[in-house]
């Protein structure tokens, strides 16, 4: 086992066997079976390209899509014929695949960790069944995951423009990520990216210095190509069909179901975008920035008023840079435990979904929202545990080395 | 006013024409079994002012009832539709008539229509010299209103006890139509009963009216296209004794020996299946090019995914060939509650059992559809009645080049699902029999569709509030524990401070 792990050739190769094999099973399927292997929402995507490309029309004739024109322009191959209609499955899995080995090099270079761990927990995305699946059923969910990961290799990698294009290209295609721009930026300061001004009169500690000293190059570098990037994709994107980038987030808070509550509905938000964009960066971004993002993310779509199992890949690809330092490997009845509450507690509301969609019975009250609930607070107290990993593996990863020195 | 009754008969129920006895302004007869058409037409002139101000606008405007009883048909009124009220409209182009709906409701009840903008639906796609045909349905159990209308708006009082008789007659009827075409500026009004025994005695008011009266069975024609009548007309005032007829023409409309029932596929959950249960999957006519299809007429809380129903092999597991027309744009996440269109119709080709051997056996085809959220209820069960009309089945074949089924005397038009077949089209009825499960013997389906129970939901917000509180509280403990004993600092940042201490 440790010898897989050992060989990258032997990863990579896992992994794209498996999307190769899911790719070719779900064709097959497709082809042979009335229920499809394909993403519903992959039939959105083709049909906008479809449209993009033919009839020079808007990829918005096709209803229910609401995404990036850009996302149909990239799917425009599979507009040329059967065999190319796959086109887009095997872009999501490259990105998959790109998004892996991009873990690695960061596991590698900023957590310093020798190339078989970094291969044993890239893994954890590499060869995930879950999101090799989602991403060969064609949906784009896999796409933001490459994006964000690109984000972070760039920005410790210290490629701030670079960094502030895919921030801008992230935040462009999916809405979610701008939260990553407040720790991204807390986290650019003068000790990561030393000022080249000279620090003679850095003692005055008055509002106007402090406020001079915290706009350091590379802050303002990545927030003005990160808008610049953001704004002309909107633009050129959007200006020939009116349609406003939010419509993701008008359409989040437009869906709880129904009637419930409108006032609570808009106050809803608050948790939510405090906790994600801005306490959480505050406090963690400096400490770990790919757990912090892991933690906003995970708060994010904890917190969020829609919740699919698609979301959970959003922070899934953060997994391999928190779980080394993490109270839940180091404490496995923790971490068991951890997993448990987390299926079990999804595996409720699921059930009572399924009592509700498929067999009509009422569940709203009390099955579902109860689950809805328990599922919601299990995921408060792991993102709990998460901040308090964060806090303390400041420390914990200083005192190793020293334990390691007194053994040998 | 021009009246054209008929009173079709089965041959074994003949009439003898000695028991008819006719005056110079009536006719009449004892215990005429019949089935009865009443075909009335008026003139602008004889409209009320409000009537005429919405017809002012419309090029065009069909009006077509079916009870939620079934019936039995006879030929040649044989053609169907889905139990309600439909409207067919297309406006003259460049107006907007907002009168429509005020007076539909006056008219008809109390119908949820707001505006054809807003309530109607378009069929036909936007061309540029012609003004789009929009289509509107709404259950309608009964024509109460409509009697009550015609009785204190149409009912002249010199004509009034024959006017009130006949009138009240519609409150028994199976069907109903109202025609308006601008190019022949007349309101005609139809009413159809199926076979019963009939107390005839029928008078004009005014010798200008023009009042015909027909009994006539049906014969056999020669061509399977054609229909073939025969029996006695009479024109009142103008004939003093029942003239013999027989005549054919080809027809649009046909009835078949097969009928079907609908119903839900249990459990429905909010993806039901409709499945429809086919007597017979033989082709009606010998020669001929047809195809089996349904026609749906589905209220806004309950459609069909275009997208869902464009596979072939799902189509083919279901027993269905092809969407042939769907209503444009459907939304397909809206809930019911948040939408004023009158929901969608469709028209799909059925795939039936293609071996001569299975021809005469019952088989099934399950339409696949999905519901919306409807508006949560206080009636402690957590589930909303949902009706949703039976479906009409039809076979659709082509008749010879060169037939004209104009020549029909009671040929119908504007049905909702002909429009989207040619010209040339006969239509071989398959008919309705109510014989799903829990309509009582109406040709409705009911579905219980779950709702969120307002009467256990009164806490649902306070707790929901409460549980986000304490998540979100739980995580700032967190982060407060943290900042209290490591600060917002960096990991080298906390090295240094180390060292610093050290």
């Amino acid at each position: 086992m440790s010898r897989f792990f050992a060989s990258p050739v032997l990863v990579f190769s896992s992994a794209i066997a498996l999307r190769v094999v899911l790719f070719f099973y779900g064709l097959w399927q497709d082809a042979n079976s009335p229920v499809k292997y394909t993403d519903i929402d992959y039939f959105v995507f083709t049909d906008a390209a479809r449209f993009t490309a033919h009839t020079q029309g808007s990829p918005y004739d096709r209803e229910t899509y609401r995404y990036t024109p850009l996302l149909a322009w990239m799917l425009w191959p599979t507009t040329w014929s059967g065999t190319w209609f796959s086109f887009g499955k095997a872009l999501f899995a490259v990105g998959d695949i790109i998004a892996g080995w991009l873990i690695v090099i960061v596991l590698q270079s900023s957590n310093h960790m020798s190339l078989e761990r970094a291969l044993k927990f890239a893994s954890l995305w590499l060869l995930n069944p879950m999101v090799a699946t989602i991403s060969t059923r064609g949906s784009s969910e896999g796409l933001l995951g490459v994006m964000v990961i690109a984000l972070l290799w760039a920005i410790t990698q210290k490629r701030i423009s670079l960094a502030g294009v895919l921030l801008g290209l992230g935040v462009h295609f999916k809405i979610y990520p701008f939260i990553y721009a407040s720790s991204i930026i807390w986290w650019l300061d003068d000790e990561r990216v030393p000022s080249h001004t000279t620090p003679s009169r850095a003692e005055s500690s008055s509002i106007v210095s402090l406020a001079m000293k915290f706009c350091n190059s590379a802050r303002i570098r990545l927030v003005v190509i990160s808008l610049l990037t953001f704004t002309i994709l909107n633009t050129v994107m959007y200006s020939m069909h009116n349609f406003s980038p939010y419509n993701t987030l008008l359409y989040l808070s437009s869906s709880g179901l129904g009637s419930l509550a409108m006032n609570l509905e808009s106050l809803a938000f608050l948790p939510q975008l405090l906790l994600s964009a801005v306490i959480l960066p505050l406090v963690l971004a400096k400490k770990d920035l790919p757990s912090t993002m892991l933690a906003q993310t995970f708060a994010f779509v904890a917190f969020n008023k829609v919740c699919t199992s698609q979301y959970f890949l959003w922070y899934m690809v953060f997994l391999p840079f928190y779980l080394p330092n993490s109270s839940l490997l180091a404490n496995k009845f923790l971490g068991l435990s951890v997993a448990a509450l987390w299926v079990a507690t999804q595996g409720l509301w699921l059930h009572q979904g399924f009592q509700l969609e498929f067999l009509g019975k009422s569940t709203f009250v009390p099955g579902l929202w109860v689950a809805g609930i328990l599922f919601f607070l299990t995921n408060a107290w792991i993102l709990g545990i998460i901040v308090l990993d964060i806090g303390s593996s400041a420390t914990k990863s200083v005192m190793k080395p020293k334990a390691r020195l007194s053994k040998s | 006013m021009r009246q054209r009754i008929t009173f079709l008969q089965k041959p074994e129920d003949s009439l003898d024409p000695r028991a008819l006895k006719i005056t110079t302004n009536a006719i009449s007869t004892p215990a005429l079994k019949a089935a009865r058409e009443d075909r009335l037409t008026l003139g602008f002139d004889e409209l009320p002012q409000e009537l005429y101000r919405v017809l002012k606008a419309t090029r065009e405007l069909h009006i077509r009832w079916t009870s939620v009883d079934g019936y039995g048909s006879i030929p040649p009124f044989v053609s169907r539709l889905s139990p309600g009220l439909h409207v067919l409209y297309t406006p003259l182009k460049n107006s907007s008539n907002s009168l429509l709906c005020p007076t539909l409701k006056k008219v008809f009840g109390d119908l949820d229509c707001i505006s054809p903008e807003q309530s109607f639906t378009n069929v036909s796609v936007e061309q540029l010299a012609l003004p789009v045909t929009t289509e509107y349905h709404a259950p309608l159990s009964n024509l109460n209103d409509l009697v009550e209308y015609i009785t204190h708006k149409l009912c002249k009082r010199k004509d009034e006890e024959e006017c009130l008789s006949r009138v009240s007659n519609l409150q028994s009827a199976s069907s109903l139509e109202i025609d308006f075409d601008t190019s022949s500026h007349d309101l005609t009004l139809t009413a159809f009963w199926p076979s019963r025994i009939w107390n005839l005695n029928l008078s004009k008011a005014s010798p200008e009216q023009r009042l015909e009266v027909g009994i006539l069975s049906v014969e056999t024609p020669n061509e399977p296209e054609e229909l073939s009548l025969g029996g006695f007309l009479t024109v009142i005032g103008e004939h003093t004794k029942p003239s013999p007829t027989l005549f054919s023409f080809p027809s649009r409309h046909h009835s078949t020996t097969q009928s079907f029932s609908s119903s839900f596929l249990q459990p429905t959950g909010l993806h039901p299946t409709l499945s429809l249960n086919i007597s017979s999957s033989a082709l009606p006519i010998e020669d001929r090019a047809c195809s089996l299809h349904a026609h749906l007429t589905l209220p806004r809380a309950i459609f069909a995914d275009k997208y869902q129903l464009s596979d072939p092999l799902f189509l083919n597991s279901k027993n269905l060939s092809a969407l042939r027309y769907i209503t444009s744009p459907v939304d397909l996440e809206a809930p019911a509650y948040a939408m004023s269109v009158w929901g969608s119709s469709l028209l799909l080709e059925l795939s039936p059992p293609t071996q001569k051997s299975t021809s005469g056996i019952p088989w099934t085809a399950q339409i696949p559809l999905h519901l919306r959220y409807l508006l949560p209820n206080t009636n402690h069960s957590g589930l909303a009645a949902l009706d949703v009309p039976y479906p009409v089945l039809f076979w659709a074949c082509t008749a010879d080049e060169g037939t004209k089924f104009s020549g029909n005397p009671f040929d119908r038009e504007n049905l909702g699902y002909d429009g989207h077949f040619g010209k040339r089209t006969m239509f071989y009825h398959v008919a309705p029999s109510a014989g799903g499960t829990g309509n009582g013997g109406s040709l409705i389906n009911t579905l219980d569709v779950p709702v969120l129970d307002l009467g256990k939901s009164s806490w649902v917000e306070t707790g929901t509030a409460a549980a986000v509180l304490l998540g979100f509280l739980w995580v700032v403990w967190c982060l407060v524990k943290v900042l209290r004993t490591e600060g917002y600092g960096s990991r080298r940042g906390a090295l240094v401070a180390e060292k610093k201490k050290l």
